[in-house]
């Protein structure tokens, strides 16, 4: 029942931010080119652990591919291996308790690297609307406008994997290993204890 | 920093083998064709569910830049105004060349073209990506792929998919789009390419070009261009020969692809080959 509804989430989190993208987001910030499904996938993933990541960056990716000209799978490998960074960098975010703008921050500097693979991606595989400078020259006001949108999209975000229905059942941040740590004096065990 | 589980990691490279078979897969030939077709056409019938519902909103942010704008305009417009009327009457000097203006407008008028109002519903992110956008008129409504695309000022591109209740139209701005221009002053033929954000720029296909800047190119010349002819594209900003002796021309497009909204597709009407013959003493 868990499972269900958190895909369902996903799903519908992944389709309103396509909706939102190609109708409000493409036109207004014509002609930089930010992308909010990008920054959802990476935002989730940060918080959700790389392997929600990777299956949500796939799906976002192809869906968005899929519906568009260019060959299908470049937005999928791009957005894959977003999440996989998001998801691995946000686990160190989340332990050093970064805030929303730093969160925001960091979700828009893998959003801009991101952007940056799309473009590179196309440029060697000859499409003909992109090129190496043009994809170069994009990159600052990328990472300004996704910060920008990102400081609205992390506290909703976070809000919404908060939420009863689809809390993952597992705690997300993983215990790597325990550090020895030497016996302390007899007069400070209280202090440390506390 | 988190670790990967094996199942993790395992996965994440299947998924990344699955991206790459995808790429090579449609780079090769179109054999995901139909998925695309489905997934374009799904997405086109919620583009215009959503836009139903957010496009007055953004109608209004996208207006907001052109507030102070206006003043500037009518100014402009006022101008034009002027020297439109100056031109107009020394047309009427030459009262042969004005009949056969006259006339030749009336063939034009009895071209038939019927212009269908459509709305832009969906923008592509650009930037690497096609110039598309996406428009909520399809086959039912007569659209085909190939018809011309207009904003009322100027040409806007052509469409390129059609599905049964909305289109894709490839903007003029795309790099990969090339239109066949003629120079309005000097009869030359030129060929218009899209700069992406840059807008367009042209290069003339005469040995000796003469285009100067404040020339409007117009789409043209008719049955040698799958665009509607007589469209106005742009007007020329600034000309650059290269080391090469290559003319390039800066254009600045006739339409405003920044703020897209209500656009018209060009539906030739069936009758739109056929031409009736002038007759002695027809014309206006």
């Amino acid at each position: 029942m868990m499972a269900v509804s958190r895909l369902a989430a996903a799903a519908a989190g992944l389709i309103t931010a396509l909706l939102l993208q190609a109708s409000l987001i493409s036109p207004l910030a014509f002609p930089v080119p930010v992308s909010l499904p990008a920054l959802l996938v990476i935002v989730v993933a940060c918080y959700a652990g790389p392997g929600v990541g990777i299956g949500l960056g796939f799906c976002t990716g192809l869906l968005a591919d899929l519906g568009s000209d260019h060959p299908a799978g470049v937005q999928a490998l791009c957005l894959l291996g977003a999440g996989l960074v998001a998801g691995k960098l946000g686990g160190l975010a989340v332990q050093r308790g970064y805030r929303t703008r730093g969160t925001a921050a960091l979700a828009a500097a893998i959003g801009t690297g991101a952007c940056a693979a799309s473009g590179l991606l196309l440029a060697i595989l000859g499409s003909h609307a992109a090129s190496l400078r043009a994809t170069v020259l994009s990159l600052p006001p990328v990472a300004l406008s996704e910060a920008l949108l990102g400081l609205l999209l992390v506290p909703l975000v976070r809000r919404l994997l908060r939420a009863q229905g689809i809390r993952s059942p597992r705690p997300a941040a993983t215990v790597l290993g325990r550090i020895p740590v030497a016996e302390p004096p007899a007069g400070r065990r209280s202090g440390v204890a506390a | 920093m988190r670790t990967l589980t094996r199942r993790q990691q395992l996965s994440a490279t299947a998924l990344a083998v699955l991206a790459l078979l995808f790429i090579s897969l449609d780079f090769a030939g179109g054999s995901l064709s139909g998925a695309r077709g489905g997934v374009t056409g799904t997405l086109g019938s919620l583009y215009r569910g959503t836009d139903a519902v957010l496009g007055p909103a953004r109608r209004f942010v996208q207006g907001v830049p052109q507030v102070a704008d206006n003043r500037q305009r009518i100014a402009q417009l006022s101008q034009q105004n002027l020297e439109l009327q100056r031109r107009l009457t020394a047309a009427q000097l030459d009262r042969a060349t004005a009949a056969e203006l006259g006339a030749l407008q009336l063939q034009a008028d009895s071209a038939g073209w019927q212009i269908l109002p459509a709305r832009v519903i969906a923008t592509s992110p650009g930037a690497g990506f096609q110039w598309t956008v996406t428009v909520d008129v399809g086959s039912r409504d007569r659209v085909r792929t190939g018809q011309t695309v207009t904003d009322g000022a100027g040409l806007v591109g052509r469409v390129v998919q059609v599905y049964a209740t909305s289109a894709v139209v490839l903007l003029a701005a795309d790099p990969a789009s090339g239109v066949g221009v003629r120079d309005s002053r000097s009869g030359q033929l030129l060929l218009a390419t899209g700069r992406g954000s840059a807008g367009l720029s042209a290069s003339p296909l005469d040995s000796k070009p003469d285009v100067r800047a404040g020339d409007v190119l117009l789409t043209g010349p008719a049955g040698q261009t799958t665009y509607a002819p007589g469209l106005p594209v742009g007007t020329v900003t600034s000309v650059h020969a290269g080391a090469d002796g290559l003319v390039t021309a800066q254009l600045r497009p006739a339409a405003a692809l920044r703020t897209l909204d209500l656009v018209g597709i060009v539906l030739l009407s069936p009758r739109g080959t056929h031409r009736t013959p002038l007759t002695p003493g027809g014309g206006g």
